[in-house]
């Protein structure tokens, strides 16, 4: 028998456990509650980049989980992150993405706020009783950087960052921190799919075939056995070596529209990347940065954030080789990421009313070529932390 | 056929001609010297950025790599109406316009993709008016899925 029957189509998978995901982890609504309360609750996210707010009480406005939060460089330096929400009845504080804010007002009844979240100002106090301008501050969310880059969790008890990322970032920190980056692309969109089908995008190499940019420049750019991969304590997962890529290969990608300077560690032709648990990649493309992050709003839609970082004062035809690099793969018009979003949602329309049963994440390169090892790193991470066999999470 | 009216013909032929996937029809409407850039606003970063940026040959490029991507399936429809021409001198035109672009899916369901505007730079080359720049200035950010055309 060729095709499959029924029962055929719908049985566990023969295979070992781990190697297989059931399509339920995308749509179920009670799986979709408990990621939001048992993992986007509780882990380090990524929230911006800190050329994002390089100025005293630069603020920038962020969505996590559904959950609208900013972060604002204060006037000591540190970089703090609050619920986006007026301590009285709890109003949106700031409705532009980003700006310059010395105090916080309220615009409904003209509370105010300081850039380390403190209550400074209740209109006509005196006609309160037990409301105390010192117990309004806002909610803080924890916040640390690292190489440049500003994490958050909602969880106070969460452990620190550090160890929450362990080595998993130490390949990235010559690149992200021996000169300054900033980001010079941002762009985001709502794709109609669960969070995790995109974010198997960056961990799923085998799907290169997919792209035929990457059929012609990365595929056969160095031999698949000496690609290393690498996955860390906690889900994350990435390249442990660089991978290669052969821009001449596609055409009009030879010499890349121009040279501009590789980033620290690396050459142009490289290509690294690590996805952070349980949604965040940063990849480089030797000379670029791109981190994409992206946040669930429902169990079949997503909000994917994408930033492109280049190097801070560099000079304008430096920036606009640079910015040819990343638009040549990446961004809303590139050769590369809108193919992935076609994948994303294609593979959620069919699990959406379970046409589709499994997917296969069983690819077993000994952590070379195109294995699966990240995928299978991710969901074991995710099985844990949900509590749930990803490949039967409903009894 | 007025000048005014050559103008509003050749950016509603930019369009017909990007719709319809006749490129080498839309390459005969543009300049040997021909630029190409989406810029876009970025409210979250307080700056311009640029989304896409090609020259002449780069947009043939792009046009010829097309059948060998995966794309957004259905079609896009490109709606322009010329706001303003303002003669720079006697053979050089700056042309705004507003455009709406819709896509229609394979089912036959049609959503407004994006909006904006073209700031285009007209020339007169032997008698026939040609695009020689055009900034696409986008007002949608949300792109959805993206694409591999230009808008």
């Amino acid at each position: 028998m060729v095709a499959r029957d029924q029962s055929s189509w719908e049985k566990r998978p023969d295979m070992t456990a781990g190697y297989f995901v059931s399509g339920l982890v995308y749509t179920d609504p009670v799986i979709y509650r408990d990621e939001s309360d048992k993992v986007f609750s509780k882990v380090w996210h990524f929230a911006c980049h800190e050329s994002e707010v390089p100025e005293i009480f630069d603020y920038r406005v962020f969505e996590l989980d559904g959950q609208s939060l900013f972060a604002i460089h204060g006037e000591d330096g540190a970089i703090r992150t609050f619920l986006n929400v007026c301590s009285h009845r709890g109003a949106k504080l700031l409705d532009q993405p980003s700006g310059n804010a010395k105090s916080i007002t309220c615009f409904y009844h003209r509370w105010t706020y300081n850039s380390q979240g403190s209550c400074t100002g209740i209109p006509r106090a005196s006609g309160y009783n037990d409301v105390k301008r010192e117990t309004m501050g806002l909610r803080e969310v924890r916040t640390e950087r690292l190489h440049g880059l500003v994490f958050i969790t909602l969880d106070d008890g969460a452990l620190p960052l550090a160890q929450y990322i362990g080595p998993a970032l130490d390949r990235f920190s010559d690149m992200l921190t021996s000169q300054p980056l900033e980001v010079f692309h941002y762009n985001q969109a709502i794709l109609e799919c669960n969070w995790k089908a995109w974010h198997e995008t960056n961990m799923d190499l085998y799907h290169e075939f997919m792209h035929v940019v990457l059929r012609k420049t990365q595929v056969n750019a160095m031999p698949m056995e000496d690609r290393k991969l690498v996955v860390f304590e906690g889900g994350h997962g990435g390249s442990g070596g660089d991978l290669k890529a052969a821009y001449d290969g596609y055409d009009g990608f030879a010499g890349r529209g121009g040279d501009v300077p590789p980033l620290p560690g690396m050459s142009a032709t490289d290509f690294r990347f690590i996805n952070l648990f349980p949604s965040t990649a940063i990849i480089s493309r030797g000379t670029v940065v791109r981190i994409d992050t992206v946040t669930p709003i429902g169990p079949d839609k997503a909000l994917l954030k994408m930033r492109g970082l280049g190097v801070k004062g560099e000079s304008v035809e430096h920036r606009r080789i640079r910015q040819k690099h990343h638009n040549q793969y990446w961004g809303p018009f590139g050769r590369n990421v809108p193919e992935d979003m076609v994948a994303a949602e294609s593979c959620a329309d069919s699990f959406r009313n379970q046409a589709g049963r499994y997917q296969i994440i069983a690819r077993d390169e000994k952590m070379a070529g195109q294995d699966d090892a990240i995928l299978r790193a991710f969901y074991g991470e995710w099985g844990r932390r949900v509590g749930r066999d990803p490949g039967a999470p409903v009894k | 056929m007025s000048e005014h009216e050559a103008i509003v013909a050749l950016i509603g032929k930019s369009c017909l001609t990007l719709d319809d996937g006749n490129f080498e029809s839309y390459l005969a409407l543009c300049a040997p010297a021909y630029s190409y850039c989406i810029k876009v606003w970025s409210p979250e970063l307080r700056k311009d950025m640029v989304w896409l940026e090609h020259d002449r040959d780069g947009m043939a490029g792009v046009f010829e790599s097309l059948p060998e991507h995966l794309q957004r399936s259905g079609r896009l429809s490109r709606l322009a109406a010329v706001a303003t021409i303002d003669a720079v001198d006697a053979d050089k035109f700056d042309v705004v316009s507003k455009f709406i672009v819709h896509h229609t899916d394979v089912e036959g369901r049609t959503q407004t993709l994006a909006v904006g505007r073209y700031n285009d730079r007209v020339v007169r080359i032997d008698g026939a008016v040609l695009l020689s720049e055009r900034e696409v200035e986008l007002e949608t950010r949300d792109l959805g899925i993206g694409l591999h055309l230009p808008l």
